[in-house]
């Protein structure tokens, strides 16, 4: 790879956020992550963004659904006069 | 003489097989296979909806109204689900607009405008200033190992609508920037401009939280 195929930081910090959401190309995700692999500066900030994101998704997603709910859910899914499309 | 090889013999062999490839109804024929039951595909999803809806209206009553109301629209509707088309998306699709329709009826106001400034790494350079950089392997947990999900999630409630349903679609229920144009019906360009931008927003409220709740020293006051 020669430097012109390179990111330079300021083209990182464009696209951290796409490669954190996995949702760039490969070719680009293979460059940013070459970039971070010699960059401590870059890497420092993708470290912290992503312990951020995955800090957020781990506490937001711990929760149980009411035994209410449920009894509720199944009575709609249990009536046979809703459901006469099926 | 040139010698001819006899095929009859093994001709007749097969002709019963090809008989019945004859018979049998091609793929094309078969009737499609069945599709699964609706409770089949709802209830596995009851606690991802759920929590999506309580993620938005921040009340348990009103969570469980949302996702009865979604299932019932769902069950009504079902008939104009396309088979083997993305359930989920389909059904958080109903989801997101029985919401909107209630948050029309009960719309409050957003956070102050000065949020939508908030630069990028806004926890980065915080947490820097603070000198937790130096005194933690991971920085990023340190700070947010102190606030809980339920903390988190009056943060979250703190972004302005735009940002908070798309944020929400993406950090608790982990859909892809696709899978959110779809459900809400815009362009994947605005999920992607939306989602970076309810992030820094969503830093910036994460440290004002943290400063409220003394997990951060006072003196870590906020620039601007």
């Amino acid at each position: 790879m020669n430097a012109v195929d390179r990111y330079s930081c300021e083209e990182v910090f464009r696209r951290l956020n796409d490669y954190l959401d996995r949702e760039l190309s490969r070719a680009e995700m293979a460059l940013v992550q070459e970039h971070l692999d010699t960059c401590a500066q870059c890497a420092g900030e993708h470290a912290f963004e992503a312990s951020v994101l995955r800090e957020l998704k781990a506490k937001l997603r711990r929760i149980d659904v009411p035994q209410s709910l449920i009894a509720k859910i199944d009575a709609i899914l249990s009536d046979p006069g809703l459901r006469k499309e099926e | 003489m040139l010698a001819v090889p006899d095929w009859t013999g093994s001709l007749r062999l097969l002709a019963p097989l090809v008989a019945l490839a004859l018979t049998r109804p091609s793929r094309a024929q078969h009737p499609a296979p069945t599709p699964p039951p609706l409770d089949d595909l709802l209830t596995p999803l009851l606690a991802r909806a759920y929590g999506l809806a309580l993620r938005l209206l921040r009340n348990r009553a009103d969570a469980e109204d949302l996702v009865q109301e979604a299932a019932l629209a769902a069950c009504r509707g079902f008939g104009t689900f396309q088979r083997g088309t993305n359930f989920k998306a389909w059904f958080f699709r109903i989801l997101t607009n029985c919401y909107y329709a209630r948050h029309r009826r009960q719309r409050h106001e957003g956070p102050p405008v000065d949020l939508h400034e908030t630069p990028e790494l806004y926890l980065y350079s915080r947490t820097a200033e603070i000198g937790l950089h130096q005194n933690a392997a991971d920085p990023a947990q340190a700070l947010l190992d102190r606030l809980d999900g339920e903390q988190i999630a009056t943060a979250l409630q703190g972004l302005p609508e735009e940002y908070r349903v798309v944020s929400t679609l993406y950090l608790a229920e982990d859909f892809s920037y696709e899978e959110i144009a779809g459900i809400l019906d815009i362009p994947v360009g605005t999920v992607r401009s939306r989602l970076h931008r309810g992030r820094r927003i969503l830093q910036k409220l994460l440290w004002r939280l943290a400063l409220e709740r003394g997990v951060v020293p006072e003196a870590a006051k906020e620039p601007g």
